[in-house]
């Protein structure tokens, strides 16, 4: 929560987000045989080459040395970004930092995600995204019908949830995709429990102890309470949780 | 077979064993053979709310751990026939029950009664889930205030996983809402949740409203069920209660502040 200083006065306000961000993997610490795939990749889609800041991961190579800086060049002259090196041991972290880069600890693995190439990676923030809809996976969706109560939790690991019926304090709903509450959502909500921003939150009463979207989080006292007891929905646009009427 | 009917609530001191004793009572006087099981071992108070405290000899954990038979451990209600009780230990703590060993009771229980009474302790620990776990309805006491709507809501959370029907996928328990120390007047005055509120949350069928009386401090301290005093609300909330449960349709009474005579609303006095 921003301290209570005058806007106007203040140059900046730090502010969590979570970022859509490509990972890249490297199973080579060869820069020439990068430069060769990356050259492939730009003949095929050459959109997402456009300053696209990308995080190099290293936790698959088994080298104590990197030659991160020749890395780093040909990612440039291929107009990808590198923002940050994740994983890898102390020398290499030093090497990110001398070269300005940020360092991440390695991936606990729960969430690895390999991307089978730059074509069906997730759109990074540099490219101008489409009317962002709520995605719904029909498949992996969940129904649950009845109360879920106090101290129960509901999880849709792989898609949607419906709950027909009211989620109350005390209980939590999670899913990998939207949450849909037919009744007073009373409980925890958390979509895109996995990353997905483009998921959503919708109910018919809004009454939520903690309502989540990837991460981006807001707790019953931050939301305006104009909108509590309406039909609303949750979505997350610039890294802010918006939540609009639908009545 | 016998109904067994679990008292239950989550948190303390909302009129589980109050309930559990004055349900007992109506039962039995309707001329169901009832016993009425206390599973609060180590706390045991059902058998001073019935008034049986000094004939209490062999308890449930006696029976359970085979240094007694049940029919030594059962005492007969002295004002209704059709009554019996089972207390609990004082001296031993929860541990002392196994499940196997209640099974085995409720079993045999089963065979000479109509109505089985479990009175369930406060909290979600192995006593309150041994009593809720052979249970065919449950009665879900709740006052209306958040903190104990939420425990009873947490308690239909358990009755629908954490029971023999859950676990074997039988029908699932019935579940009541009984609310107790319902004050019509506070309720107005915006101190205490109404019944819409908590009918709303637990999304139940409500079984019975208890109002707030001296009569059941009254009873407890006698060691006389409130079913006894017919004169008193509490008392004849309680009666409609177990007609309710007998599947009998009564219309809800006390949940509406009395109309003030005309002489206390120009004198603006009277009681809050």
């Amino acid at each position: 929560m921003s301290l209570k200083v005058d806007r106007a006065s203040m140059a900046f306000t730090f502010k969590g987000g979570m970022l859509p961000m490509t990972v890249m993997e490297l199973a080579s610490a060869d820069p020439e045989r990068i430069r060769e795939q990356l050259s492939g990749k730009l003949s095929q889609s050459p959109a997402f080459f456009q300053h696209t800041p990308v995080v190099l991961s290293v936790e698959k190579l088994d080298e104590p040395h990197l030659a991160l800086e020749r890395i780093c060049a040909v990612c440039r002259a291929h107009k990808l970004l590198p923002v940050a090196v994740r994983g890898g041991p102390d020398p290499v972290k030093q090497s990110a930092w001398a070269l300005g880069l940020g360092w991440f600890p390695p991936n606990d693995g729960a969430r690895a995600r390999t991307l089978e190439g730059v074509s069906t990676v997730e759109p990074s923030p540099a490219v101008p995204e489409p009317s962002p809809e709520p995605a719904s996976t029909a498949s992996g969706g969940r129904i649950y019908r009845g109360t879920v109560r106090s101290g129960q939790q509901v999880t849709a690991p792989d898609g949607d949830l419906v709950v027909i019926g009211a989620v109350n304090a005390g209980a939590e709903v999670l899913a990998a995709g939207s949450v849909h509450v037919y009744g007073a959502l009373r409980g925890r909500a958390l979509a895109g429990i996995h990353g997905d921003t483009l998921a959503g939150i919708f109910c018919r009463e809004l009454r939520a102890e903690l309502l989540s979207v990837a991460g981006n989080y807001k707790r019953l006292e931050d939301i305006d309470p104009q909108l509590l007891g309406t039909s609303v929905q949750v979505k997350l646009c610039d890294a802010q949780l918006g939540i609009t009427s639908l009545s | 077979m016998a109904k067994i009917i679990v008292v239950t609530s989550g948190k303390g001191g909302v009129g589980k064993t109050t309930s559990a004793a004055a349900i007992a009572t109506g039962l039995a006087l309707r001329g169901n053979k009832t016993v009425v099981i206390d599973f609060d071992v180590g706390l045991r108070n059902l058998d001073l709310i019935m008034g049986c405290e000094r004939r209490v000899v062999y308890d449930l954990v006696n029976v359970i751990q085979g240094e007694a038979g049940l029919n030594q451990a059962l005492i007969r209600d002295k004002r209704v026939d059709n009554l019996h009780i089972l207390p609990a230990s004082q001296t031993r703590d929860k541990d002392a029950l196994t499940s196997e060993g209640v099974e085995k009771i409720l079993e045999t229980l089963s065979k000479d009664f109509d109505y089985i009474l479990c009175d369930s302790p406060a909290g979600i620990e192995r006593g309150a889930q041994l009593a809720m776990y052979y249970a065919d309805e449950a009665i879900v006491v709740t006052n209306p205030e958040v903190s104990s709507v939420r425990d009873s809501d947490r308690i239909l959370g358990l009755l629908a996983s954490k029971t023999r029907r859950a676990e074997r996928g039988e029908d699932p328990i019935k579940e009541h809402l009984l609310i107790t120390r319902y004050n019509a007047t506070r309720v107005d005055d915006g101190d205490m949740l109404n019944l819409d509120d908590i009918r709303e949350i637990l999304a139940i069928d409500l079984l019975g409203l208890i109002p707030e009386s001296e009569a059941v401090l009254r009873a407890s301290n006698q060691g006389v069920p409130v079913t006894h005093d017919d004169n008193s609300d509490a008392g004849q909330a309680y009666a409609d209660t177990v007609s309710r449960l007998l599947g009998e349709e009564v219309p809800l009474r006390f949940h509406e502040t009395q109309k003030k005579s005309l002489l206390s609303r120009m004198f603006g006095g009277g009681r809050r």
